[in-house]
């Protein structure tokens, strides 16, 4: 009887072994990156981290079925590596000897990533699941893109602006045009004919050679 | 009482600032740094003050003197100088309103990087998904995050420049508000560029000094500066670093556009040009050498950053293909972990030698860019990876837009300002109908810049409408003072003005020296463009991820030919039609002469 029970026991684990196989057709790799995600905090890999990972992935198996029966046991690791990196299956409840198959599995574990990455204190790109894609958080869309908000304001202060400067500008114009008519009708003779620089001359481009620069003058400066 | 006499500057510093935007614009961001590297590093500094010595001051010095003196934009002071010569003029307008046309969709460009950094996480930082939200765009995924926003998000280029596509509705909206900043900026003339140009001219130095702080301090920029400043002194006997330097001054400074002459005719008739000159000229150099730092340390930190990511990236591929520790390599032991593992497990190894990529700072560094490549992607990269990159992207993206407007306000005024001067124009429309009219026509050429093919039309303009024309009109501008108008008729207009003769040194360069150089830079020109060939661009191929070279189309080949013969054309058709005027006018004189004896 004892050896029998003996025999029973030995047998388990290796039956286990052979149930996990590196690129088994059910079996997943998983690879953590503990060091690269906490640095200074990061916690050794040991037999205990090892059974908290069984027993999440027992809970997302539970969750995914909703049958109770998934316990620690029926998640198997095998080849672990110093990487931190290891193959697992998991086993039916009701038969310990069949897998549950790698779609079910994979279902299991997205439905449950969060919680499995909380656990860990790591995030989908430090606990990888090989074969198992994480879905990518999609950036967050406004309704109204932020540009869009940013560029009416600033096209609202230019026109403003724009629209500002050319009604001062009439206006300023209106002012000095009362203020030339109420001048004197002699003040104004007396400007034009003034030698300075008043906008009537400016006005003659042709006619006004400066006298620095035309030298047509020399044949006439005879005398 | 005067009514409105010529409008001036409020003071002298105004005119100095006006310049100083006007010169200092993104080419000195863009293009020196570029040139740096290209020619030596350090060793470039040689050549480029030397030119600034022997050309681009004198030059400079010039066309201040020349609007100064005649008081009128281009095309009334070259006719002023001599009638024949009123074709130099409208060949700067024609240059300016090219450049005016294209130069601005670089600020829209600026304007749109800049409204999109308002975001919690940069749009080029990261890769757009897929629509199954399992993989990113295979396009980003195959060039990068920041080519992406700016070949697809931003331009939406096509693949090449016969596909013209649709106006990109972003880039329109853009440009159209660029315009009316440029607008709001002119309308009133020197009143508001006056005082618009204290903030175009100082903003972008305090964006500068502050990111020379940060970049100095930025992982790895020690590498960049020191790969900057080794003078690699070999370089300069390559005559292509001598030719850069000179054309690099040349434009730098914005000569031949009309611009200078354009704000220096509203100076004060005894105004100090010649001091002023000089402080602008090496102001504008200074700050080339200054952007160059800035660029050179970001360099060093991007090119540090693409390193170490290659470094980790190998780490991580070998770790996960051994199962060893994750702390079991480092960066300093990667080679020999390399050639250990290969040695003994040659199998696996194998499967993964495809993709060891040799990880070299050196390669990294040796990525020159230049342009719009600099300026909105290499410095996107570099910004996303800093802390703060919202910060910071702001910053640099308003830098850049006061560098462009700073600029634009330089082209507008030369276009406007001859435009303003001529007494038709002036009695019949108002300064801001005009003006409004101007931009307006520039906004809808410029916006065939936002179609899909925009850029490549872009880079034409670029490279072609304000180059080879622009040496011509120097050429022909130096030719004209010196030996039409005559060089001592100009000494004493300048003793008239600022109370001296030049200095000798002066005037040989302006009669000998610099003619000499600006032939020499065409003679250039156009061997390269015989031997050239076709002419060719980059053309972003969006299932490569990258950009491949293509020739231009002919039609393209003809827009280039335009570019360059309509404003070349103009010197010698208005000497013609003034001769023929003359010759008529003379027939004429003779006749009533004849009849009256």
């Amino acid at each position: 009887m004892l050896a029998r029970v003996l025999l029973a026991l030995s047998l388990v684990p290796a039956l286990a072994q052979a149930l996990c196989q590196p690129d088994g057709q059910d079996a997943y790799k998983v690879r953590l990156s503990i060091k690269t995600a906490l640095g200074a905090n990061a916690y050794e890999w040991n037999e205990s981290e090892q059974f908290l990972f069984r027993a999440t992935l027992a809970f997302a198996m539970r969750k995914y079925t909703g049958q109770e029966t998934f316990n620690v046991s029926s998640v198997i690791v095998c080849d672990e590596t110093p990487r931190v990196s290891f193959w697992f299956v998991v086993t039916n409840p009701n038969d310990t000897a069949t897998l549950i198959p790698k779609n079910a599995v994979e279902e299991a574990i997205r439905l449950s990533r969060n919680r499995i990455n909380s656990a860990f204190l790591l995030s989908d790109k430090t606990l990888q699941f090989l074969g198992i894609p994480p879905t990518l958080a999609p950036p967050s869309q406004p309704s109204l893109p932020v540009w869009l908000i940013v560029f009416g304001v600033v096209m609202g202060i230019v026109t403003t602006g724009i629209l500002a400067l050319i009604i001062i500008g009439f206006i300023q114009r209106k002012k000095k045009e009362k203020t030339i008519e109420d001048e004197d009708e002699e003040e104004k003779q007396e400007r034009i004919m003034e030698n300075g620089i008043s906008c009537e001359t400016l006005e003659g481009k042709d006619g006004v050679n400066n006298g620095a620069y035309s030298h047509d003058e020399d044949r006439l400066t005879q005398l | 009482m005067v009514e409105e006499s010529r409008p001036s500057w409020e003071n002298p510093m105004q005119f100095v600032l006006a310049c100083v935007s006007y010169a200092v614009g993104l080419g000195n961001v863009w293009r020196f740094p570029y040139l740096c590297q290209m020619h030596g590093g350090g060793g470039f500094l040689i050549p480029y003050l030397i030119m600034l010595v022997v050309e681009g001051l004198p030059l400079f010095y010039l066309e201040l003197a020349i609007g100064q003196c005649m008081r009128q934009g281009s095309i009334g002071a070259w006719s002023a100088i001599n009638p024949y010569m009123g074709g130099v003029g409208i060949a700067s307008v024609v240059v300016s309103i090219f450049l005016a046309v294209y130069y601005n969709v670089i600020n829209a460009w600026a304007f749109w990087y800049l409204f999109h950094s308002f975001q919690g996480t940069l749009p080029w930082a990261e890769c757009p998904l897929s629509s199954n939200l399992t993989t990113y765009v295979p396009e980003c995924e195959k060039s990068s995050s920041t080519d992406y926003f700016w070949y697809r998000e931003t331009l939406n280029i096509s693949s090449s420049i016969e596909d013209h596509g649709g106006i990109q509705m972003g880039q329109a909206l853009c440009l159209v508000l660029s315009w009316m900043v440029v607008y709001l900026c002119v309308l009133r003339g020197t009143e508001s560029t006056g005082k618009v140009v204290y903030f175009t001219a100082t903003f972008p130095y305090l964006v500068m000094i502050i990111y020379l702080i940060r970049g100095v301090t930025l992982h790895g920029a020690l590498n960049g500066l020191k790969y900057m400043f080794t003078p690699k002194l070999s370089d300069l006997a390559d005559p292509k670093a001598w030719i850069d330097a000179a054309t690099q001054i040349l434009f730098s400074l914005g000569l031949g556009c009309g611009s200078l002459i354009a704000f220096a005719s509203y100076n004060h008739h005894n105004n100090n040009f010649e001091k002023q000159a000089i402080v602008v000229s090496l102001i504008n150099s200074a700050t080339s050498i200054f952007a160059s730092l800035v660029t050179f340390s970001i360099y060093g930190f991007k090119a540090t950053f693409n390193y170490e990511s290659c470094l980790d990236r190998m780490q991580l591929l070998l770790i996960n293909t051994f199962d060893l520790a994750e702390d079991s390599i480092k960066n300093n032991n990667l080679d020999d972990w390399i050639s250990h593992l290969n040695a003994s497990f040659p199998d696996k190894f194998a499967t993964i030698s495809s993709q060891i990529e040799g990880c070299d700072l050196e390669s990294e560094l040796d990525t020159a860019v230049e342009g719009t490549g600099l300026a909105f992607i290499v410095y996107s990269e570099a910004i996303k990876n800093m802390g703060l990159s919202q910060l910071w992207s702001v910053l640099y993206f308003s830098m850049l837009l006061m560098l462009g407007i700073g600029s634009m306000l330089g082209n507008v005024a030369a276009i406007i300002t001859p435009l303003r001067d001529s007494a038709f124009l002036t009695r019949h429309f108002q300064k801001e109908t005009l003006i409004g009219m101007m931009c307006l026509f520039c906004c809808l050429v410029g916006l065939s810049f936002t179609t899909r093919s925009g850029n490549y039309w872009f880079t034409i303009f670029n490279d072609y409408a304000a180059t080879f024309s622009l040496l011509f009109i120097v050429l022909i501008e130096i030719i004209a003072v010196c030996y039409v108008y005559g060089l001592k008729k100009f000494e004493k207009d300048i003793e008239v003005m600022i109370g001296h003769r030049p200095h000798w040194y002066w005037k040989i360069i302006w009669s000998v020296i610099s003619p000499v150089l600006i032939i020499g830079l065409f003679i250039f020109y156009i061997a390269d463009y015989i031997m050239g060939g076709t002419p060719t661009y980059q053309a972003w191929d969006a299932n490569l991820g990258k950009t491949v070279t293509k020739e231009h189309p002919p039609f393209a080949q003809a827009v280039i030919g335009l570019l360059l013969v309509t404003s070349m054309m103009c010197v010698p058709l208005v000497a013609l039609i003034t001769f023929i005027k003359k010759k008529k006018e003379q027939a004429r004189e003779s006749k009533i002469s004849t009849t009256a004896s």
